[in-house]
């Protein structure tokens, strides 16, 4: 205001000074013609400095803002009108005439340009940060096509010694040839699925692992002899987590004996008792201390784990006794009874028996439900099976689909009823892992869960070098823990809801294996590299956007057209060609009309 | 010259010509031929064929084309008037007789003349000829070149060349070394020559003697040879410079060897061993079990197979002779020879007639023979035990087992033998009665054996005279079928089913049994036809073969279990369970696991340990202490599967010393100690719970008793 202001007195002045010296000038021939022409002269000399607006309501489209991001090809961003903008520069830098203009930073662009509504994102979408900031304008999701690759994959990121690493995941194929993926870890390939040429196949290799510690497999895919890609995948092995088992024998049997010498030779520990007489006990401590296990207590009890007892024993057991494995099973500990006779005990109940009449047949097979594992056949033929009611799970049936082995919870523990006698065939039979097989499924089962005083997730799950991760510790208590990442110290914030919850932002800068700790117990944690997974990746955004897109679909209506307030500026040539026009009549008068 | 030898000139051009471009054809045809042979063998097309192929096809297309059957007198002088002006286009005169032509002809003819014989006449053909012989020699240089280059003759070899004991494999050799010289001796059994190699790696066979002779660059105080990384010997300087060192040793285990040059170790060098395999023995006749029935010639015929890897020095049977019954079993053994010259052969085929009765084996006596084998080594190897049975015509015609226990066998199962009996017998009187009478007894007999099969053929379901077995339910199988009522539902129904008069008659035999009925049927069908026929003799076996399978099927019917009265003791309730217990102590053991097997455990944080040196970390104190303890355990794998493990060790050893991380060697070694570790058995485990189920405890409690 104030630099038009003195624009105008300026001007002003110019004029009276113009003004004065035309009537002080002696041909007074074109005296009011030259006045005139002064005055227009100062006008449009003032208005060229300062523009003249005026005001207008005008209808007018939405601003769009098209958004190129990875995985767009390139008819789709021909076929797009107005202007392209992407947010990272590297994106086609090499195709200069599709005439995409690049954004430094969202946020700030936006800012600047506050006309834009609408926003059209176009390939794979940005990632939850960048979708954060544009919460408040209408989004129109264009996605490409799902990416040619490993699409969604999952494994154990820690498995204790001697279980099976499982991988499973979803491969789609675009190409024309067929590819070959391949696990590939300690030197050799493990094991490897085929897809064929345009088809998505679900793949899942299982493998042991041998060695305890850290370890990166990797996951090749092949085409012909070109290599894909070749994923990281880390895992680490931990070591073994020993049950202390408890087995309450009313007598001893090669059952018991064979389960008694493998678990010794495993070096778990184990206390097994069997009745001799009336109150008179074996007793073994294997592995273990020998205690006092004539009367079945709380104490005993706390000890354990897993309680494998026979339906006899559980009879002939006090009703006290009975009481205090009640308990200890409603606080978690794991019982499995053994059922041996098709008829119960007049004191036992009946724990859903059957019998079925006499087979011919020689041999039983089992089969884990739920696991894909095969068992060797038994050289018996079973005939007593378990009725499986609305609250039991069946964990082991017969190859005909009766249950032999039922589970049922009761209160934080579980109850396992087992009606298979004679499981030590397998080891008779030279069949050993199956024999291991069945006995750690039942214990994994049973046995008492133990309780980690912490545990740590990090948010997104695969941490990137470079990229925002924030770090979720859950803990026993409600205590700020000691948090630190590669010794650098975080702070954590506490969870306003759960008290236990802490969580901290960090970047990763280092890839492979990081330390993490908190209150002084080291985890790993394994940091990628940003080109790892980006299959998998650009799926995981296809997904967000899509469903961030359409959560903002049903928020905002579609605003085709507005109406808006405009100041309009008149064009400075129009002045520009009155302040010429007086200046040459001026100059042109002078020249010759005066003469 | 003359004119009229003009015309033989011509002639002797034309054959000289023809000659030169067949020559010229066969070469270009050679050469292309030649050129395809590399390419058949790439396609895998057999060379020979496609050689021949390509060279009888570019002939033909050679001969078409040059028109080598028309070359005529007129073409060749056409020819000659092309290339040589001089003869003014009139060669063709001269071919005419010369009578016959005209003054002016006969001029020309005088001026042409003159210039024969020609000089140069074949100077184009034979410089064609000769740039088709350059063609035909590049051809072949390509195909030598083609030939030698190795990677092809991998490409072209790879599948079908079998393991070569001399193949080279690269090895590290000291510097120290000038000349290797291995002399490798096969032992005798082998019956291989002696054979020299210039590389230390070693396959040689079981019991071979090594000789190392090695030559140095410089004099050396020293040279030990190492074996498995325990046994150190010195080698011998074999002159007195010190620069050529020997030392032999026969070898009889797998292993590995490294050389020490005055204290400097060399790689480590694989020795392999060719086992001696014994014997493989396949007898393709008899089968495992031979019975030989009545009226069968009592003659076995062995045939059998022999393959070793080095040669077979003797083989024979080795049979033994049962003889007797019960207590009064007597064994005799006897060795039957092959009469054929085995010595030195890899692979024989071998027959053997064995005629039972000149072994001395009577009715109801066994066979028990198996072969045996010795190879060059002196290794034996033996087959399975055979058996050959001659059936026992008395022991079926016995009482025994029948007169005694419990006879619940219905008295048709001996009517077998009674008919046995009756044939033998009318055999015997055959001499003695009439033709008529003998005939009549004969079908007699023939009607016994057909009532006797239609009664076992009950069994079965059987109904017609025709079948045996009773299979299938024939359309006309004698029920009435009579005309069935509108609405009678019951006769609608027994047309589909096969009803029996009594239901009781239906038989449940086993599947087996059945077969074995079936079997005696047949049989009796065949004694039945013989009877019929007055072939008694011929009748015999099957009476014999029917009875001895009927014996068998009373075998087993003759499952018994008699039943024996019980009376239990009465038993004093208020007496049990009130023994005195005080005496009775309460046994208590306490045992711990004492694992010594930790070699596994060491291997397993090895693995993690290489896998954390992937990514560049170095190795720390007490990690190579692990790195120690899996070399030993590598070493003594190496010494036994040399071909498994050595590569590893060598690995390991670089992978300890060296400051660059090479990822393949890591992997090599991983590789090998997965190997090491083996299969492992699942053993069970706690399962991990996160402290967040604390609050789900909390209101799990909650609910439960009403306060946490």
């Amino acid at each position: 205001m104030e630099f038009k202001l003195t624009v105008f007195i300026i001007c002003i002045i110019l004029a009276l000074f113009l003004i004065f010296k035309e009537l002080k000038r002696k041909n007074k021939t074109n005296l009011s013609w030259r006045i005139l022409a002064s005055i227009f002269m100062v006008v449009s000399f003032a208005f060229l400095i300062v523009p003249i607006t005026y005001q207008t309501v005008k209808e007018q489209a939405t601003a769009e803002l098209n958004l190129i991001t990875e995985g767009t090809d390139v008819d789709t961003i021909t076929k797009i009108k107005g202007e392209k903008f992407d947010l990272d520069s590297n994106l086609f830098s090499d195709q200069k005439n599709l005439k995409i203009k690049h954004i430094e930073d969202l946020a700030y662009f936006l800012q600047e340009n506050k006309d834009i509504k609408k926003v059209n994102i176009y390939g794979y979408g940005l990632d939850q940060t960048q979708l954060k900031q544009l919460q408040a304008y209408q989004l129109s999701f264009h996605p490409a096509a799902i990416p040619s690759g490993i699409i969604s994959v999952s494994w154990q990121k820690e498995v204790s010694a001697t279980e099976n690493l499982t991988i499973q995941g979803v491969y789609n194929n675009y190409s024309n040839q067929d590819v070959k993926l391949k696990l590939f870890g300690l030197g050799a390939n493990l094991d490897s699925a085929f897809v064929k040429s345009n088809s998505k196949i679900n793949f899942s290799f299982n493998t042991q692992q041998k060695q305890s510690g850290n370890a990166i497999y990797q996951l090749i895919a092949f085409k012909g002899k070109d290599t894909l890609f070749a994923e990281p995948i880390p895992f680490e092995v931990k070591p073994k987590k020993p049950i202390q088992i408890l087995i309450l024998a009313s007598f001893p049997d090669f059952e018991y004996k064979f389960l008694k010498n493998w678990l010794y030779e495993k070096q778990y520990q184990v206390v097994f008792r069997s009745q001799i007489s009336k109150d008179k006990y074996s007793s073994d401590f294997l592995n273990t201390k020998a205690m006092d296990v004539s009367r079945i207590n709380q104490a005993l009890l706390k000890q354990m784990d897993v309680l494998l007892i026979d339906e006899n024993e559980m009879s002939s057991i006090s009703a006290v006794e009975r009481a205090a494995i009640n308990t200890a099973v409603n606080n978690g500990m794991g019982l499995i009874i053994r059922l041996t006779n098709a008829i119960s005990n007049p004191n036992s109940p009946k724990y859903g028996r059957y019998e079925i009449p006499f087979v011919p047949a020689t041999t039983f097979t089992i089969t884990a439900v739920n696991e894909n594992i095969k068992f060797s056949e038994l050289p018996f033929p079973q005939t007593l099976f378990l009725e499986t009611t609305l609250n039991d799970q069946a964990l082991f049936k017969s190859s005909t689909g009766k249950t032999v082995v039922n589970g049922q919870l009761y209160g934080m523990g579980k109850v396992l009823i087992s009606s298979l006698s004679s499981t030590y065939q397998w080891e008779l039979a030279g069949k050993g892992t199956d024999y291991s097989m069945f006995w750690s499924i039942l214990f994994l089962k049973a046995a008492k869960k133990e309780l980690k005083n912490q545990s740590i997730e990090f948010f997104p799950q695969f941490l990137t070098i470079g990229s925002s991760t924030k770090l979720i510790a859950t803990l026993s208590d409600n205590k700020a823990p000691n948090l630190a990442f590669n010794d650098i110290k975080l702070n954590p914030k506490q969870n306003m809801e759960l008290p236990f919850k802490w969580d901290a932002v960090f970047w990763p800068t280092i890839a492979g294996w990081n330390k993490i700790t908190i209150n002084n117990i080291t985890e790993n944690a394994f940091v990628y590299q940003t080109s790892d997974w980006s299959a998998l990746k650009n799926a995981d955004k296809l997904n967000l956007n899509s469903s961030f897109s359409i959560h903002q679909l049903n928020q905002k209506e579609d605003l085709k057209l507005t109406t808006e307030n405009i100041d309009e500026e008149i064009s400075k040539w129009w002045i520009f060609a009155v302040f010429l026009l007086t200046a040459g009549y001026l100059w042109y008068e002078q020249r010759f009309l005066a003469n | 010259m003359l004119k009229t030898e003009g015309k033989n000139w011509i002639t002797d051009f034309k054959v000289k010509l023809t000659l030169l471009y067949v020559l010229q054809i066969l070469c270009i045809s050679l050469a292309i031929a030649l050129l395809f042979i590399p390419i058949a063998k790439y396609f895998e097309v057999n060379p020979i064929s496609g050689f021949s192929l390509i060279f009888s096809l570019v002939l033909v297309v050679g001969f078409i084309v040059k028109k080598i059957f028309k070359i005529t007198n007129s073409t060749t002088a056409k020819y000659l008037d092309e290339h040589f002006t001089q003869l003014e286009e009139s060669t063709e005169l001269l071919l005419k007789p010369y009578a016959e032509l005209s003054l002016l002809e006969q001029l020309q003819v005088n001026k042409i003349v003159q210039f024969f014989p020609l000089q140069n006449g074949f100077k184009k053909p034979l410089k064609r000829f000769l740039i088709s012989l350059a063609v035909l020699l590049l051809a072949c240089t390509i195909l030598f070149i083609i030939d030698s280059s190795a990677l092809f003759n991998s490409k072209i070899f790879g599948n079908s060349k079998s393991f070569n004991t001399s193949t080279k494999v690269k090895e590290n050799i000291p510097a120290e070394i000038k000349s290797i010289s291995i002399k490798i001796a096969p032992p005798a059994y082998t019956n291989q020559s002696v054979r020299n190699q210039s590389q230390f790696t070693i396959k040689a066979e079981t019991g071979a003697k090594v000789t190392w002779l090695i030559g140095t660059n410089i004099a050396v105080k020293k040279i030990n040879i190492i074996f498995n990384n325990t046994a150190i010997v010195a080698l011998k300087a074999a002159n007195n410079d010190f620069t050529k060192w020997s030392y032999s040793k026969v070898i009889n285990q797998s292993g590995f060897y490294q050389l020490e040059f005055d204290g400097k170790k060399s790689d480590l060098y694989q020795i392999e061993i060719i086992p001696d395999l014994p014997i493989a023995i396949k007898i393709h006749e008899p089968k495992i079990h031979t019975t030989i029935d009545f009226g069968q010639i009592p003659k076995v015929n062995l045939v059998c197979s022999l393959t070793d890897d080095y040669g077979i020095k003797d083989a024979y049977i080795s049979a033994t002779l049962a003889s007797g019954k019960g207590e009064g079993v007597s064994f005799t053994e006897k060795k039957l020879l092959f009469n054929v010259s085995l010595a030195g052969k890899k692979s024989i085929k071998l027959n053997k007639l064995i005629d039972l009765t000149a072994l001395g084996l009577k009715p109801g006596d066994e066979l028990y023979f198996y072969i045996k084998a010795i190879d060059n080594n002196g290794q034996m190897s033996r087959s399975d035990v055979y058996l050959v049975s001659i059936a026992d015509t008395a022991e079926l015609l016995s009482m025994a087992g029948m007169a005694n226990g419990v006879d619940l066998v219905p008295e048709y199962f001996r009517s077998q033998r009674q008919i046995i009996i009756d044939t033998e017998k009318l055999l015997k009187e055959q001499s003695s009665i009439t033709d008529q009478e003998f005939k009549n007894r004969s079908n007699n007999l023939g009607l016994d054996q057909k009532l006797l099969r239609l009664r076992y053929g009950k069994f079965l379901g059987e109904e017609s005279e025709t079948e045996i077995g009773g299979e299938g339910h024939a359309d006309d199988d004698g029920h009435d079928h009579a005309e069935i009522k509108y609405g009678d539902v019951q006769a609608l129904m027994d047309q589909y089913a096969h009803k029996h008069d009594i239901a009781e008659d239906a038989t449940f035999f086993e599947p087996e049994l059945k077969a074995q009925l079936k079997a005696v049927l047949n049989e009796m069908w065949g004694s039945e036809l013989r009877l019929r026929t007055f072939k008694l003799q011929e009748a015999l076996p099957f009476e014999y073969k029917a009875l001895r399978l009927l014996k068998e099927l009373q075998q087993k019917s003759r499952v018994y279990v008699a039943k024996t009265k019980l009376s239990p003791v009465k038993l004093k309730l208020e007496k049990r369970l009130s023994g005195e217990l005080d005496k009775i102590t309460q046994p208590k053991s306490n045992s711990t696991f004492e694992n010594k097997d930790l070699g596994k455990e060491d291997l397993k944080l090895l693995l993690a340990i290489l896998e954390q040196r992937k990514s560049g970390k170095s190795f720390k104190y007490g990690e190579r202490e692990l790195l120690k303890s899996g070399e030993t355990q590598l070493i003594s794998a190496a010494a036994n599967q040399p071909v498994s493990y050595l590569a590893a060790l060598k690995s390991l050893r670089k992978v300890s010393i060296a400051n660059k991380v090479v990822i393949s060697d890591i992997e090599i070694i991983q590789k090998a100690i997965k190997n090491l570790i083996g299969l492992e058995e699942v053993q069970p485990q706690k399962q991990d719970v996160s402290p967040s189920i604390n609050l789900s405890n909390g209101y799990f409690n909650y609910l439960k008793n009403g306060k946490e």
